[in-house]
């Protein structure tokens, strides 16, 4: 970890990451207005000690709306990564211990999935649903497992053939025990690097959604749609639009530098630079 | 390679965010061009020139009956005429007809044609093809919504080319005004065609002031003086239609002057133009009273909207100025009646409900609903008072159910918002009557007759009373309204029934908003302030002077 750390590419998006998380946490508490109260009477009110952020169409908050927002993308990118990380395990294990045509059966399933541009079946599929944030995790989990999947399958076909993988299956230990005690744990860095570029991806993705009126709803404030509702005021109300572009920037920008330096320092071949 | 992926779509977003900020920064210094002219003088009227505007939607075709989208009538109004018209201070008079008579018992109308009509190629306009126009849209096998109005004639005959007769079977009141909204096609191009897919909707020939030039798909429409026009002659040569599906792109082309006018929406208007002098300089604006309102309909065959207190109760919680103040910057008006205010037919003495929500409570109160656990919701029989508002995508829709989800919590009614696309809205919602409550607009016709939104006989599937209302009394004072041909009994009848619907409270009236338009100073003869037929009324009396005349690129 200290090793990590002394990258500061890698320091600077652990401390990005870590300080949007504890002001998500704390936002209640810092919030200086509910992010709900409308106050017509301030509607566009450019950024002042009053309100840090200005205001927005209906006089609310900008800054504790930001805050809110914080909130619903963060928890936005963990569940969905959560989801899509525990389908890519079970379907990865399975499909790289076992072989066969269950392999086979799964890559094929992939590939199908792959051949799909995620964000205009996740569109099609939010179109048909409620959107809500629920809806949101659920179908980004659902459509983003593919590359865990193969990741953890390949971690597994190489690990599979390794002295102590087959030391361990020569004494007898059944699968589950392959692939709980051997095979996962030493197949479990890769894993982490990538759940962690898939949580800026489903950011991302979350933002879009928001930004494209199918996301999360009125008045729930979420990066993406505060950004969308900062579209029809752009020629005279930079703030609507410049603090969630910037969040949704920097959240994705931490997330990328975490994870690819996090991947650089378990990868033998590229800790040279 | 799912790395990659995440990489580009950081970097395109980066990308984005930037554009953002150079956008904004760089808006005010856009305005050097056009500042040489100065367009406040004032020339004798001359014929020339092109106006340009700018529409959100390609129309689907510019036969009106059939297309039935906005965009489709915008444009073939100038093409197609009607039998009759509305002037300037909306009261009907002759466009094709040059007058007509009413026999005694009310049910015969018999207009007389101007004579010598000529459509754009030179065919002569008879009765035959206003008769073949009736028979178009009373066809079974034509698709168009428009065609009840017209079933109710039961005989249309063409005593000479100059004369059309139409009887009704009884006295039918809004009968002119159906006459001035039927765009007359011309017999002898239609009739071997199907109505519904044919070619000519793409390539109308009409009698208007202008002909289609060219159709250029998914950019514009250019129409050009119709020379055998049976109005006269308009003065501006061309009329342009560019197809920009967004405002913000519409504005950017106003302000790089490269359209003359366009609808503003509010911020545009109240908070865009104060600040650029630049744009004020070169640009007038038009504000009117538009021919909509907004309103939340309430479903009435689910509960507990079902209950007039409840209906009575959200009214008064919902705070109608803050709608108007906050969501149309304070460009509109309250409305307490399903007419234009000002008009005849709206009732003045009728009021919105106020803002008062103690009343409210107590009206919910009486109807069974208090917080009895305690969270702020209010209940009745252990279930929270909690429903769904449906509105289509709509910004300043959004944004008004934002504002009535926020007084309706103050008051203990827990509502969410769902905001969907305008086909799936209709579709899967609306006609099959499957929702709690929706924000919605109606647009209002000039005739006082609304059988078709109110009348307990129109709620099936399609039909416009979705939200299933339902009162003997408005049922009669409909019927009556439709028989009742003296102007003012006519107007006590629709007053009567405003003010019974008000009481009833099936619709929360929100606000109507002001039409607001701007328009390039180069363009003269405009009548501001304007007419109760609104600013677009005398478009063939607008003129271009020469100098100002904008220097155009040839395409070919």
């Amino acid at each position: 970890m200290k090793k990590l750390l002394a990258n500061p590419l890698v320091l600077l998006g652990f401390i990005i990451i870590t300080s949007i998380l504890i002001l998500a946490l704390i936002a209640p508490f810092i919030a200086p207005y509910d992010p709900d109260a409308i106050d017509v009477k301030a509607i566009l009110l450019s950024p002042s000690t009053h309100h840090l952020m200005g205001t927005d169409g209906l006089g609310r908050d900008v800054f504790s709306r930001m805050l809110y927002g914080s909130r619903i993308s963060l928890m936005v990118g963990f569940v969905a990564v959560g989801i899509s990380t525990a389908i890519g395990i079970v379907l990865g294990a399975i499909a790289g211990f076992y072989r066969g045509w269950v392999d086979t059966l799964i890559m094929r399933i992939v590939d199908v999935m792959l051949s799909i541009p995620t964000f205009f079946l996740i569109l099609a599929v939010i179109a048909f649903l409620t959107p809500s944030i629920w809806n949101i995790m659920i179908v980004i989990g659902l459509t983003s497992w593919m590359g865990v999947t193969r990741l953890v399958r390949a971690e597994f076909l190489s690990l599979r053939n390794r002295e102590f993988v087959l030391a361990a299956q020569t004494l007898g230990a059944k699968d589950t025990r392959l692939i709980f005690t051997h095979l996962l744990p030493n197949s479990l860095t890769p894993i982490i690097v990538s759940s962690i570029l898939g949580i800026a991806s489903a950011v991302l993705v979350e933002s879009g959604l928001s930004f494209l009126g199918l996301g999360v709803q009125a008045p729930q404030a979420s990066w993406g749609n505060i950004l969308t509702d900062g579209k029809e005021y752009i020629q005279f109300a930079w703030w609507l639009s410049l603090f969630p572009g910037l969040a949704i920037l920097i959240t994705v920008l931490g997330y990328n530098l975490l994870g690819d330096g996090l991947r650089d320092a378990y990868n033998p071949r590229s800790s040279q630079h | 390679m799912l790395i990659n992926h995440h990489q580009h779509r950081s970097t395109t977003l980066a990308l984005i965010t930037l554009c953002v900020i150079l956008t904004s920064a760089c808006g005010d210094s856009t305005s050097n061009k056009a500042n040489a002219i100065d367009y406040t003088k004032t020339y004798p009227a001359s014929n020339g020139g092109t106006l340009i505007n700018a529409m959100m939607g390609e129309p689907s075709g510019l036969i009106a009956m059939i297309a039935g989208e906005s965009a489709a009538s915008a444009i073939a109004g100038n093409i197609f005429n009607s039998l009759l018209k509305y002037d300037k201070n909306l009261e009907l008079s002759g466009e094709l007809a040059q007058s007509w008579d009413i026999s005694d018992d009310h049910k015969t109308i018999t207009f007389h044609l101007k004579p010598d009509l000529k459509w754009a190629d030179n065919q002569p306009l008879t009765s035959e093809d206003v008769l073949f126009t009736w028979q178009k849209v009373t066809d079974e096998n034509t698709r168009t919504p428009y065609g009840s109005d017209y079933k109710l004639v039961i005989k249309a005959e063409t005593p000479d080319i100059n004369t059309f007769r139409v009887t009704y079977a009884a006295p039918y009141a809004p009968a002119l005004e159906t006459w001035a909204s039927l765009h007359i096609l011309p017999k002898h191009l239609l009739k071997d065609q199907d109505i519904n897919t044919t070619a000519f909707a793409r390539n109308p020939i009409g009698s208007h002031y202008y002909k289609l030039e060219k159709w250029k798909n998914g950019q514009y429409l250019k129409l050009t003086r119709n020379i055998n026009a049976t109005q006269g002659q308009a003065k501006i040569d061309h009329l342009m239609s560019r197809i920009i599906p967004d405002k913000a792109a519409q504005f950017l082309e106003l302000s790089a002057d490269n359209i003359d006018s366009m609808g503003l929406n509010p911020i545009q208007y109240a908070r865009i133009f104060p600040a650029r002098p630049d744009l004020n300089k070169n640009i007038a604006l038009y504000k009117e009273l538009g021919n909509s309102y907004t309103y939340m309909g309430f479903n009435l065959k689910r509960k507990p909207f079902d209950d007039i207190r409840v209906r009575q109760a959200i009214n008064y919680a919902i705070n109608k100025q803050e709608i108007i103040d906050g969501v149309l910057l304070g460009l509109g008006e309250p409305v307490a009646s399903p007419y234009k205010p000002g008009t005849r037919w709206s009732n003045p003495e009728l009021k919105p409900y106020a803002y008062d929500p103690a009343k409210a409570k107590a009206l919910l109160k009486e109807a069974g609903y208090e917080d009895h656990d305690g969270d702020g919701i209010l209940d009745k029989d252990g279930k929270p008072f909690s429903f769904e508002i449906l509105t289509n995508q709509n910004k300043e829709r959004e944004m008004t159910g934002v504002l009535i989800q926020r007084r309706l919590k103050e008051i203990g009614i827990d509502a969410n918002i769902r905001v969907l696309e305008w086909a799936s809205f209709l579709g899967r919602f609306i006609k099959p009557k499957e929702f709690d409550v929706v924000v919605l607009g109606w647009s209002l016709s000039l005739d006082p007759d609304q059988y078709s939104i109110w009348h307990s006989s129109q709620q099936a599937a399609g039909q416009f009373n979705f939200i299933s209302y339902s009162n003997s009394q408005v049922d009669k004072l409909l019927e009556a309204g439709r028989l009742e041909l003296d102007p003012d009994k006519r107007m006590k009848i629709y007053h009567e029934f405003s003010k019974i619907l008000l009481e009833d409270s099936p619709i929360v009236y929100l606000s109507a908003g002001y039409g607001l338009t701007a328009i390039h100073k180069r363009v003269k003869g405009i009548s501001n302030p304007a007419p109760p037929a609104g600013i677009g009324h005398n478009t063939y009396e607008w003129y271009i002077p020469k100098a100002y005349v904008r220097t155009e690129m040839s395409e070919n």
